[in-house]
C-alpha cells in the first residue's frame, strides 16, 4: 500500500533531472556506520561526522543545484539497520521553483529497523509561487524503531513579498509501522483552495511545520510545553497514539525551526536517551 | 403489500435512528476543536460559524471520513477483516490531535456497545479495540440495516454538522434560528460532498487543516472548557 502511494502522482512529469540517493546505516559493534551509499544525478552526502562519539552517525544531504524545477524528480532512500543510529540534516533550504507546467516531485522514503533510530532534521522546503510540487516523506518503522523528524514548508517567499497564489503543492508526511498507518498527514495546497485562507486551514499564513517523535511517554508533552514557552506564531504539542506531534503555523521558517529545535532538545534525551548535540552546520 | 417500498422505509427509519442526537453515545460532549476556535475568536458569529462548519465539511470530511466510510461499509458487507483493520487504522492515524483521536475512540466504543446490545454481535470486538472509531461502527450498522451507501454517508455528514451546530449555539453563542440557517446551508452542500467523497481513489484520501489541528491541541490546556474536544 505504502509503495503504491509513493509512486502515485497527479502531476505530469516532463523530462527533468532525475536524482536519487540511497543510504544504508548499520551498526558495527557500538559504531553506527554509513555502510552503503549510492547516488545518481545531483544528490550527494558529505563524509559522515561523529560529533558525539561513534554511536551516532551525522550526515548532511546535499542537493548542489539548490532547487528543483518542473519535471525534476528527487528520490531519497534511507535505511537504518538494527542497532544503528543516524542523524540527517541539510545545509540549506530545499526549493521548488516556479514551473512552466510540469510537476516536480521529491520522495523521501525512510526505513528504520527494530532497535535502530533515525533523526530527520532537514531545513525548510520553500515552494515558490507558481510551482507544481509534490513532497512525500514516508517513514516505515519496524516495531521498536525510534524516529524523530520534522518537515517545514514555506509557501511563497514572504520575505520578498511573494505570496503563493498559483500552482499547487501536495505534501505527505506519514509514519507506518508493521504495514499499518501510525500518523497520516496529507496536505493539498492548490491555487484558490479554501485551505490557504480558511480559519481552520493555513489562515493566510505561509509557513507550516510538523514534528513527529515516536513514543507513548505522556510526560514528554509537558517538557515540550515548557521548552517552547516563548512568543511565536502558533505552536502546539499533542500526544497521539504512539507519536508526539508538534505543529507550527506562522510566517517565519526560522521561527518554526527554533520551535522544533527546542522541542527536539527535550524530546531527544527523553525518548532517544541522548543529550542534545546540534549538527555543526546549524551554527553556520 | 409492496415489500420493496417497505424495506426502503425501514432503511430510512434506521438511518434516522442512527443519526439521531438522542443516540446514546455521548456525542454532545465534544466540539471537535470548535471550543478553542471560539475562544481564539476564529469563530465569533453566525457567518464565521457557518464558514467553519461548511469549510471542514467540504474540504475535510469530504476527503477523509466520506471515502473511508464507504470502504468500511464495503468491508462490513463482505466481512473483510483485513480491510476493516486497515481503514480503521487509517482514520485513527489521520486524527490530528489527542482529543480528536480520543473522541473518535470513545464514540466508536459507545456505538459498538450499543450495536452489540441491539443484536449486532460483529460489533463486540470493537468495544475495546486499538483503533475503534465512530465511522467503523456507523458503517456496520448502515450495512446491516440495509441503508444504501450514499444515504448512509449523507446521514453521517448530517449528524456531524448537527452536532457542530449544537456546539456553536452554546459556544458562540447563536440563536436557535441561526443554527437552523446554518443547517439549511449544510443541506445544500452535502449531496455534492457525498458525490466527491465517493469518487476519490485510495491515493487521494486525506486532507490537512493546520489551524484546526493546532487549536485542538491547544484546547488540551484551555483554562475553562465545556467540551471534551
Amino acid at each position: 500500500m505504502l509503495h503504491a502511494h509513493a509512486k502515485a502522482s497527479e502531476h505530469p512529469h516532463a523530462a527533468g533531472w532525475q536524482a536519487g540517493l540511497s543510504l544504508v546505516f548499520a551498526a558495527r559493534a557500538s559504531r553506527s556506520v554509513l555502510a552503503h551509499r549510492s547516488h545518481h544525478g545531483p544528490l550527494r552526502v558529505q563524509r559522515p561526522f561523529y560529533p558525539e562519539g561513534e554511536n551516532v552517525c551525522h550526515v548532511y544531504v546535499l542537493h548542489p543545484p539548490g532547487g528543483v524545477v518542473g519535471g525534476d524528480e528527487l528520490s531519497i532512500d534511507i535505511e537504518v539497520a538494527q542497532g544503528a543510529h543516524a542523524l540527517l540534516t541539510t545545509p540549506a533550504a530545499g526549493k521548488f521553483y516556479r514551473s512552466g507546467g510540469a510537476g516536480a516531485r521529491q520522495t523521501q522514503h525512510l526505513r528504520v529497523a527494530s532497535g535502530a533510530a533515525l533523526e530527520w532534521l532537514p531545513q525548510e522546503t520553500i515552494v515558490y509561487d507558481g510551482a507544481r510540487a509534490e513532497l512525500n516523506t514516508l517513514v516505515e518503522l519496524a516495531p521498536g524503531a525510534g524516529f524523530l523528524g520534522w518537515e517545514i514548508m514555506c509557501l511563497g517567499r514572504p520575505g520578498s513579498g511573494e505570496k503563493f497564489q498559483q500552482g499547487g503543492v501536495r505534501q505527505r508526511f506519514e509514519l507506518w509501522r508493521d504495514g499499518l498507518p501510525l500518523y497520516i498527514e496529507r496536505a493539498r495546497y492548490e491555487q484558490n483552495g479554501a485551505v490557504l485562507t480558511a480559519p481552520w486551514g493555513l489562515a493566510g499564513h505561509s509557513v507550516s511545520g510538523t514534528l513527529l517523535c515516536v513514543t507513548n511517554e505522556a510526560e514528554c508533552i509537558e517538557l515540550v510545553r515548557e521548552a517552547a514557552r516563548f512568543e511565536v506564531g502558533l505552536f502546539s504539542v499533542t500526544l497521539l497514539d504512539g507519536v508526539v506531534v508538534c505543529r507550527y503555523l506562522g510566517d517565519h521558517a526560522e521561527e518554526a525551526r527554533q520551535c522544533f529545535e527546542k522541542a527536539w532538545s527535550v524530546l531527544r534525551p527523553a525518548v532517544l536517551q541522548r543529550p542534545v548535540c546540534a549538527p555543526r552546520i546549524w551554527a553556520t | 403489500m409492496n415489500t420493496d417500498s417497505n424495506a426502503k422505509r425501514a432503511a430510512l427509519l434506521r438511518l434516522l435512528q442512527l443519526t439521531s442526537p438522542a443516540l446514546p453515545v455521548g456525542a454532545f460532549a465534544y466540539s471537535q476543536g470548535l471550543e478553542y476556535a471560539v475562544n481564539a475568536r476564529w469563530v465569533h458569529d453566525e457567518a464565521t460559524a457557518r464558514d467553519w462548519i461548511c469549510g471542514l465539511l467540504c474540504n475535510g470530511l469530504a476527503r477523509l471520513d466520506a471515502p473511508v466510510l464507504a470502504r468500511l461499509y464495503a468491508a462490513w458487507s463482505s466481512y473483510d477483516e483485513e480491510a476493516l483493520e486497515y481503514w480503521s487504522a487509517m482514520l485513527h492515524a489521520s486524527r490530528e490531535a489527542r482529543e480528536l483521536q480520543e473522541e473518535d475512540g470513545h464514540l466508536g466504543a459507545a456505538l459498538a456497545r450499543l450495536l452489540r446490545d441491539l443484536e449486532l454481535p460483529q460489533a463486540a470486538p470493537w468495544v475495546p479495540h486499538a483503533h475503534t472509531g465512530y465511522a467503523v461502527l456507523f458503517a456496520l450498522a448502515a450495512a446491516e440495516w440495509r441503508i444504501a451507501l450514499p444515504e448512509a454517508v449523507s446521514g453521517y455528514l448530517w449528524a456531524w454538522c448537527e452536532a457542530q451546530v449544537a456546539a456553536a449555539i452554546k459556544l458562540v453563542p447563536l440563536g436557535q434560528t441561526a443554527g437552523q440557517r446554518i443547517l439549511s446551508r449544510v443541506v445544500m452542500e452535502i449531496p455534492t460532498v457525498v458525490d466527491e467523497g465517493l469518487a476519490l481513489a485510495d491515493d487521494e484520501i486525506g486532507y490537512a487543516a493546520p489551524r484546526l489541528a493546532i487549536g485542538s491541541a491547544l484546547h488540551e490546556t484551555q483554562y475553562s472548557r465545556l467540551f471534551r474536544s
